[in-house]
């Protein structure tokens, strides 16, 4: 085996169908041992992506990289590659323990090791109980432990998984979320994981990847994605965002005044995209925005608004205000201690305030 | 589930009406197979198994037994590879002779068997091979093909479309992968059809008598050819065993497949 430095790298890759592009010029590159999650909306190319680097399709244009050799001509049963399928594709015929050793005896790892092997995976999943059982005596959850069994039984080099999760329900799927991070964490493996649930991708991932119409939208750590999304998509994608247009009136040090037809508010935006007079996007998370009870001091950007709607969410109160003086946008602000606060009625006043680090500026897209 | 009492009570009465009228004609069969007197009647007159002996002691009925259990395993031994084949590359590989074998499938519904029975009497005569059994055996194939190919695809309909990428992404080259995991994972469809194509065949009567003569008649054909004389209970005997083997076929396919594959909607 190779020891490039990445286990993965995929340069300028294009799949069209026909007239329309899956993925456009897509670049990544994957560390050994390291967890990328690749999130986007349905349909944006995700599983086109995956299937390319699986082996299961070819690009139309550019290279994939697996542990630094050109995999074009390599056939997907040839790479050392184990996936876990959107609806798992279990062999229904075999059993647990025949689904996991499969791999081996496909691999031809040595007979007489193949038992101890199965076993080994199957613990890790917390599966061995039920190794003589078919498919379809499982349930979902352990389906999906089977699947992730043998998709590593034979140490592959790379892990995919093609939302995986997405067909269980939430209690279950952050369980499962879990329980992957600690068996890759335990194993070392470097894994992709696919999924259009924006927390599954935040929670699981030491590499996050945001994608749209088949174009990687933003590259970078979960964290840093999140409190610096690149670009106007990436954050309306991840958070409970607001979105409200408005006119660059000055730039300053990475700061821009913005008139929002009505106030003028302060937003956090690279210098170089904008100059004066042009229209464009501003972005706040419903976490930023601070409801300022009566006499609090006033935050760089405060308005009034009227209370639309509140939604009791358990753990939180969801206020939608509209801002008549920001276009009578609508805006989304959480209270996460409604009991101390007191609630707001519908068609009260509210005061909000955010500050300009977390008000981001994008140029609007045509 | 709980049902209105009222609601049960009309489902219950549906059911039971059902598996009486479905079953009336089998009993009253079975029945009369026993009569020891001289004509098929119900209730039975008496007990014997006389009108068995005498179907075993008749040759004729003996032969055309055992011909038509070669004629329905040449049938099925046939039609599993070719319905197998054709299911597969109708709904799995996406083939080019897509729309074709679409039609085909309908054709039981279209061409009246009598059309089938004549068509491939004029054209076995042509080629010299009427009045031998497997040819026979060929046509019974040609003309339930459908079924088959009906049963596996509605298996492979029910597989997930990735099996063999998964298969692939195991290390299995694309053989293997037909070997070890696609054709297992077909082989309740397969079975199936198996045993429907051996049963239909069986029991086919109108091709059969197109194809048949005095040296190759098939059990449908004699009993048809023995009723024009005189009915005796030896006929309801020949029912029973018609019966049997039906089961037969059922029983065989709960210890090969699992009759609840069938019984659930999965
Ligand atoms: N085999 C195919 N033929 C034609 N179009 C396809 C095919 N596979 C995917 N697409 C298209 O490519 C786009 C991306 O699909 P996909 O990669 O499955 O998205 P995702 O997995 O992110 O939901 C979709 O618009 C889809 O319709
Ligand atoms: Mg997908």
């Amino acid at each position: 085996m190779s020891t490039a430095a990445n286990m993965v790298e995929i340069r300028n890759v294009s799949r069209a169908f026909g007239q329309s592009v899956a993925v456009d010029n897509a670049n990544l590159t994957l560390q050994r041992g390291d967890f990328l999650t690749i999130v986007g909306p349905s349909g944006c190319g995700k599983t086109t992506l995956l299937r390319m680097i699986a082996g299961f399709d070819e690009p139309s244009r550019g290279e994939i990289l697996i542990n630094g050799q050109n995999v074009a001509s390599v056939p997907a049963y040839q790479r050392s590659i184990g996936m876990v399928f959107q609806k798992l594709a279990l062999f229904p015929h075999m059993t647990a323990f025949e689904n996991v050793a499969f791999p081996l005896r496909m691999r031809r790892f040595n007979p007489a090791l193949i038992p101890e092997l199965v076993d080994r995976y199957l613990s890790l999943v917390k599966l061995d109980h039920l190794a003589a059982r078919r498919p379809h005596q499982l349930s979902g959850g352990q389906q999906q432990r089977v699947a992730i069994a043998r998709a590593l039984s034979f140490s592959p080099d790379l892990l995919l998984l093609d939302e995986p999760l997405s067909a269980l329900d939430k209690k279950l799927r952050e369980e499962m979320q879990l329980e992957f991070r600690r068996i890759q964490q335990e194993l070392g493996v470097t894994t992709i994981n696919v999924t259009h649930d924006q927390r599954e991708a935040l929670v699981m991932s030491d590499h996050m990847i945001v994608m749209d119409e088949g174009v990687v939208q933003q590259s970078n750590t979960p964290r840093e994605i999140y409190n610096r999304p690149g670009n106007r998509f990436v954050a309306g994608f991840l958070g409970v965002t607001s979105m409200f247009k408005g006119r660059v009136s000055a730039i300053q040090d990475g700061l821009l005044s913005v008139d929002m037809g009505g106030v003028t508010m302060t937003a956090r935006g690279n210098d170089a995209l904008f100059s004066i007079g042009d229209a464009i996007d501003c972005a706040v998370r419903a976490e930023q925005i601070t409801l300022l009870e009566e006499g609090a001091q006033a935050r760089e950007n405060t308005v009034t608004g009227l209370v639309r709607q509140r939604i009791f969410e358990g753990d939180r109160m969801v206020y939608e205000v509209r801002v008549e003086d920001m276009n009578d946008s609508s805006l989304y602000v959480f209270d996460h201690n409604p009991g101390k606060h007191g609630e707001h009625d519908v068609d009260t006043t509210v005061r909000l305030g955010w500050n300009a680090e977390s008000f981001y500026a994008f140029p609007v897209v045509k | 589930m709980s049902l209105i009492p009222s609601k049960k009570w009309v489902l219950w009465s549906l059911v039971s009406f059902s598996l009486v009228t479905l079953s009336l004609p089998t009993i009253i069969i079975i029945g009369a197979s026993f009569t020891s007197g001289d004509i098929i009647q119900f209730p039975p007159d008496g007990f014997s198994l006389r009108w068995y002996e005498r179907l075993w002691e008749l040759d004729d009925f003996k032969d055309a037994f055992l011909r038509t259990f070669q004629v329905s395993l040449i049938c099925t031994v046939v039609a599993i590879p070719v319905g197998t084949l054709a299911a597969l590359a109708t709904v799995r590989y996406r083939m080019r002779f897509q729309q074709t074998i679409q039609v085909y499938l309908l054709l039981p519904f279209t061409i009246p068997l009598v059309v089938s029975g004549i068509a491939m009497m004029i054209l076995f005569g042509e080629i010299r091979i009427l009045g031998q059994l497997w040819p026979v055996g060929i046509a019974l194939c040609l003309i339930n093909l459908p079924f088959m190919i009906w049963s596996v695809s509605s298996t492979v309909n029910g597989l997930d479309p990735e099996l063999e990428n998964a298969a692939h992404s195991c290390g299995a080259p694309p053989v293997q992968t037909f070997f070890a995991v696609t054709l297992p994972a077909v082989m309740p469809g397969i079975i199936t059809g198996a045993l429907l194509m051996f049963i239909l065949a069986f029991n086919e009567f109108l091709v059969s008598l197109f194809l048949t003569d005095a040296r190759t008649v098939t059990l449908p054909v004699q009993i048809y050819n023995s009723i024009r004389s005189v009915i005796t209970p030896d006929l309801a005997a020949v029912s029973v065993v018609y019966i049997l083997v039906a089961l037969l076929a059922v029983w065989l396919l709960d210890r090969l497949v699992g009759l609840d594959i069938f019984l659930k909607s999965r």
